[in-house]
């Protein structure tokens, strides 16, 4: 029986309460441990035609007659367009339409970054549309430019009120604390640089909108671009069956999408809005940079008595502003903490969560905080995190939580930190560091799925869900061949396009696997109870296979049907894990190696083990790219992106890969769905680059209080680290003898 | 736009050559080159490694797995670029690639573009040089360039033979260009002298396809003599006497940390010359 | 407009094409084949590789007008066991870069059939990754002859 209740999401760690349709789920989980297909590594089902080449991406895609857009982006990081004249355009050569502010949803009046949409021109080729584009006569009113962030908090330049949190008190506990560690992090501005860069097509078929679209939320680029067109919902048809990254840069519609749009219908030809590089880099959205004024009291027994924290999130022209508190507020046991998060509005580019949003910016602060309070208190670091270990998130308890478990596990990676050190010579300096995370991973309903078998005894899961790269065609792929008792090469899974199937969630706060998941389980399993009615009234035997029972079905179908149960109530839904890091530094030149990072992650079922190793694989991957090279610089005058291109912005190539372990606990999470399995993908990013600075700390005694962790920042740190040695020195030799 | 392929070096004026064209293409797409003709001069350059001569259309790849090449030249071409551009971009064309500098790439009016400030200077310059950069603050990119200064090669265009260094010059007021080469000359051929050992150390901020943050080559000739070169530092490749020199630097506000990355790599090259 | 003459994966090709067009362009556009990617359309990321008389080049950056020799693309190596070794290891997330890894990697493996990882590592990082498939791609090229 349907019921209609009121339940909470949360995607990327923001909540919200939504109003869902329940079926009763009776399903138990399945026990734990590997089964016939689930917990088995099965490689990808649409494997072949990734790597053949054979995949069409939204880049791929030619509508015939389709035109091409490019976009007029402001020069200036604050500006008023004054005088705008499309005519000069309009008579090239090949240009079909032109369109001017506020002509399309994104289209700004008012410029707030450098890079920000303000004019499109639609044209038969793209060479055509950028010379069009170049044709525009604008004149400027050139605004002020803000790109301070301190400076912008101090004016109350926000883009939203400052979040604060406090429970007991913080001042007290810091003034009977033993020791009192303050130090300030800084991370960068760090670009997502996707491989296939936003695009979409639009095209209508008479009133009918068919978007193409390069995303990760396909239901959700169908309700706003809806709303925003003021269509009907049912009038917008969003189709991604691939598509080349997004890692959170890709879940809303943006320009390129409504510019696509108004050029289609003024033309009555698809056309197709694609960011180039260079606009990706500018314009496509970023993790913002944040400064960290952070505090912790202990007792000299190890107990954490407090934490303070001040966050400054540059979340730029416009964003959100993200919880990069979120670690101090809950990983630790600490009766005492105080945060306070502002959101500055800047003239910069705006942000976009990027793979556990304001969770890695904050974790590279608390965890290598963590390991200062440690060094200062003379306790192992690993010991002291055991002892603040937190076993509800401030009062409420956890669905499921095994850190304890995967500390455990890190134990033997921590204690190879004696032949680490071992190993260091003169130039190299060798050392261990660790880091613990949090992070959400739970998702939440809505989601639905069906399942067709036909007389061929083979299922086709029916969905109008993404697969973003994550490999999750395959996890839905294995769950319904394991509740079907089918071979997975019997079991297909269609995704990708709105009209071929119900709401599926995102593709982001590692929301898939758990919130489709259960889905796809239920209407497997709504499937197979049909299948065993049909049996049980041919007088078969219970355990006959299912392609037996279905053969004689010839055009009928057996259709199941889920949808996502609610999460558990009074709960909070969280991942955790620890990442165990060595790293070696030339102290000469201060170059940094990452040799080998233990990843202990528990995410509850893991439904294919070869897909979730190259998850955390990857998420390591990215994380040495913000830890050691990549930065988005502007330029202090004029606010503009200065490192455009994949010369400039580097991202680490297969040279820069270290040894990776991969452990996970792949304890089911009793509590939550019919399947006991979190989201993985953002996790593995999220401890990375406190492991590999408090790594840093052990092999040199230098501190890093910045990313990226450049040269430039680890001779500071290391000069400094020397200065303090010498300084040490000096006073032990001028010290009275010891009596 | 056309694109012709002279078949003597005579036919060269009016036009920008290119060879592999990984420098060229880009630059054109971006509108920091403007050409109306196109001239492939495959045709006109030789190419090979032989008796100590290379051909300037050799490519980095070619001259990377040939025995003859000398190990500060083979070290800069292993550590140069991608595989994919090393596989088609020439020795000639790698010598006269321009500054990888953000301001000069995006076409802001800097010296290099004929303007009259140097928008590195006063601004974002960390990546920039610590030796004659008061007028321009621009690093040279090419790894291949400081090798053939530290190797002592001598360069033979279509017009006249000169040692590598004198390929290039620091710009200034009344010429911004930071090469020699004059219109309608090219680059034909590399000659080599034999040296006792050489050397190639580069820091970069992931371990390959980077540009040199600082990079030192060095070479031990027959008569003893240690000669050293830097990419990364100066707007052209940049010799020096002897590590003191590198007292000297004039390091800017955020390129002082090259200046203890360049004495480690430097040191290190004239012991690795000893064994 | 230019007359301009291809050999690709064996097969011949006449087409006109302005002077300046990209080789990538070519591919994708004219011939209808997609595999190749462009991801920079700057010779900065390596997505666009592919063979030129068993040569990885970036087509991104290669006039049209001026190329020699056979090129091969991914549809050219379909049946390349690499394929078959990339499936297996997971070496593929997103799968944008995928296709020019693996004409990198063929070209590889033709000219040293047992690379060591040091090689592989050399030989590949011109490709560049955005999820960090590194490690399966480095398992695939090792295990490629399965």
């Amino acid at each position: 029986m349907a019921r209609l209740i009121r339940t909470e999401k949360e995607v990327e760690g923001r909540y919200e309460e939504v109003w869902i349709v329940v079926e009763e789920d009776p399903l138990e989980q399945w026990p734990e441990g590997p089964l016939t297909a689930v917990g088995r590594s099965a490689p990808r089902k649409d494997g072949h035609e990734r790597v053949r080449g054979e995949a069409r991406y939204t880049a791929d895609i030619a509508l015939p007659g389709m035109l091409h857009a490019a976009v007029l982006r402001s020069p200036h990081a604050h500006a008023k367009v004054g005088r705008i004249d499309l005519a000069p355009a309009l008579a090239l050569a090949g240009v079909r339409a032109a369109l001017g502010p506020g002509e399309a949803h994104g289209l700004v009046e008012e410029a707030g970054f450098a890079g920000a949409p303000v004019a499109a021109v639609g044209a038969d080729t793209l060479a055509q549309a950028r010379t069009a584009v170049e044709a525009i006569e604008i004149e400027w009113e050139e605004l002020e430019v803000v790109l301070d962030p301190d400076d912008a908090v101090r004016r109350e330049l926000l883009t939203a009120e400052p979040r604060s949190y406090a429970r007991g008190d913080v001042e007290r506990a810091l003034a009977g604390a033993d020791v009192v560690v303050e130090s300030t992090y800084r991370t960068q501005t760090v670009l997502h640089n996707s491989l296939e860069t936003h695009q979409a097509i639009c095209e209508w078929q008479g009133d009918t909108l068919h978007v193409y679209i390069s995303t990760q939320y396909i239901w959700g680029i169908r309700q706003a671009v809806a709303e925003t067109l003021g269509l009907p919902e049912d009038k917008v048809r969003v189709v991604c069956e691939y598509m080349g990254g997004g890692f959170g840069s890709k879940n809303s519609p943006d320009e390129y999408t409504y510019v696509a749009a108004e050029l289609a219908k003024r033309t009555g030809r698809p056309v197709r809005c694609a960011l180039t590089r260079r606009e990706e880099n500018t314009s496509a959205g970023n993790r913002n940079a944040t400064i960290q004024r952070l505090r912790a009291g202990a007792r000299s027994d190890g107990t954490i008595v407090a934490f303070d924290g001040e966050f400054t999130n540059s979340v730029g022209w416009s964003g959100w502003n993200s919880s990069t508190e979120g670690p101090m507020r809950m990983l630790y046991d600490c009766e005492n903490v105080r945060t306070v998060t502002y959101g500055a509005q800047l003239n910069t580019p705006p942000m976009k969560a990027f793979r556990a949003p304001g969770f890695v910016e904050g974790t590279f602060g608390l965890e290598c905080l963590i390991d200062e309070l440690a060094s200062r208190l003379d306790v192992d670091p690993l010991e002291l995190r055991r002892r603040n270990y937190a076993g509800s998130n401030d009062g409420t308890p956890f669905s499921s939580k095994n850190l304890e478990e995967c500390y455990r596990r890190a134990a033997p990676h921590w204690e190879r930190r004696h032949e680490v050190h071992a190993r260091s010579d003169a130039v190299w300096k060798r050392g261990v560091g660790m880091a613990s995370q949090i992070w959400y991973g739970g998702g939440g309903p809505p989601s639905y799925a069906w399942v067709r078998l036909g007389s061929d005894g083979r299922a086709t899961v029916i969905t109008a869900m993404q697969d973003i790269g994550t490999g999750t065609r395959t996890a839905m792929a294995q769950i319904a061949a394991e509740e079907l008792g089918l071979p997975l090469e019997h079991v297909e899974v269609v995704l990708g396009d709105s009209a071929r199937g119900p709401y599926a969630s995102i593709s982001a706060g590692s929301s898939t696997t758990p919130s489709m998941g259960p889905a796809v389980r239920a209407a497997a399993a709504d499937a197979r109870e049909q299948v065993e009615d049909i049996a049980e009234q041919r007088g078969m035997p219970k355990d006959t296979p299912l392609e037996e029972i279905v053969a004689v079905l010839e055009e009928s179908q057996i259709l199941g049907k889920g949808a996502r149960g609610p999460n558990p109530t009074g709960m909070s839904v969280l991942t955790f894990g620890v990442h165990v890091v060595e790293v070696a530094v030339d102290v000469e030149t201060g170059e940094v190696r990452v040799e080998r990072v233990a990843a202990i992650h528990d995410v509850g079922r893991i439904i294919n083990p070869l897909g979730a190793s190259s998850q955390v694989e990857g998420g390591i991957i990215q994380g040495i790219g913000h830890t050691l090279s990549e930065e988005r610089l502007l330029d202090p005058e004029t606010g503009g992106v200065l490192t455009t291109s994949l010369d400039a912005y580097r991202m680490p190539t297969i040279a820069d890969v270290p040894e990776i372990v991969c452990d996970f606990v792949d304890r089911p999470d009793e509590h939550l769905t019919n399947l006991g399995s979190k989201g993985l993908g953002e996790p593995p990013i999220v401890p990375v680059a406190a492991a590999i600075a408090n790594a840093i700390r052990d092999a040199t005694g230098a501190d890093v209080h910045e990313l990226p962790i450049s040269r430039e920042e680890m001779l500071r740190a290391l000069h400094e680290a020397e200065e303090r040695a010498r300084a040490r020195k000096k006073e032990t030799r001028g010290a009275p003898a010891a009596v | 736009m056309e694109l012709l392929r002279p078949s003597s070096v005579e036919e060269l004026d009016g036009g920008i050559p290119f060879h592999g064209g990984t420098e060229v293409v880009p630059l054109l797409r971006e509108g920091l080159l403007d050409a109306e003709r196109l001239l492939d001069i495959r045709g006109l350059v030789p190419r090979g490694i032989e008796a100590g001569v290379i051909g300037a259309g050799t490519t980095l790849a070619e001259l990377e797995v040939d025995p003859a090449t000398p190990d500060a030249l083979r070290e800069a071409c292993r550590l140069a670029a991608s595989p994919q551009l090393r596989n088609m971009g020439s020795l000639g064309g790698n010598l006269l690639q321009a500054t990888r500098c953000w301001y000069w790439r995006l076409g802001y009016r800097c010296r290099l573009h004929g303007g009259d400030r140097c928008h590195a200077r006063e601004g974002e310059h960390r990546e920039h040089g610590i030796f004659a950069n008061g007028f321009c603050a621009s690093a040279h990119p090419s790894d291949v360039a400081a090798a053939l200064v530290a190797l002592g090669a001598r360069l033979r265009t279509s017009r006249r033979e000169i040692a590598v260094e004198d390929l290039y010059r620091l710009p200034d007021e009344a010429d911004r260009s930071t090469t020699t080469l004059e219109s309608g000359e090219l680059l034909l051929e590399v000659e080599l002298p034999a040296v006792q050992a050489s050397t190639y150390l580069k820091a970069m901020d992931r371990k390959r396809w980077s540009f040199p943050q600082v990079g030192v080559a060095a070479a031990r000739h027959a008569d003893g003599s240690a000669r050293i070169a830097l990419a990364g530092v100066a707007p052209i490749p940049w010799r020096i006497e002897s590590i003191e020199e590198l007292d000297g630097a004039t390091p800017l506000p955020r390129t002082e940390w090259k200046l203890p990355l360049a004495r480690a790599l430097v040191r290190r090259a004239l012991a690795a010359l000893d064994q | 407009m230019s007359e301009l003459h291809l050999t690709v994966n064996g097969g011949e090709h006449a087409l006109d094409a302005p002077v300046g067009t990209t080789l990538a362009h070519v591919l994708r556009e004219e011939l209808g084949l997609t595999g190749t990617k462009v991801a920079c359309n700057e010779g900065h990321c390596g997505a666009c590789t592919v063979q030129i008389d068993g040569v990885p080049q970036l087509s991104c950056i290669t006039l049209a007008h001026t190329v020699e020799g056979e090129v091969t693309t991914i549809e050219g190596l379909r049946e390349h066991p690499l394929v078959e070794a990339f499936v297996r290891a997971d070496a593929v997330q997103c799968g944008y870069c995928t296709p020019g890894q693996v004409v990198s990697a063929a070209a590889l493996v033709a000219a040293n059939p047992a690379p060591t990882r040091e090689e592989i590592r050399h030989a590949m990082a011109g490709n560049i990754c955005r999820c960090g498939t590194y490690p399966k791609i480095e398992e695939a090229i090792l295990s490629w002859q399965g």
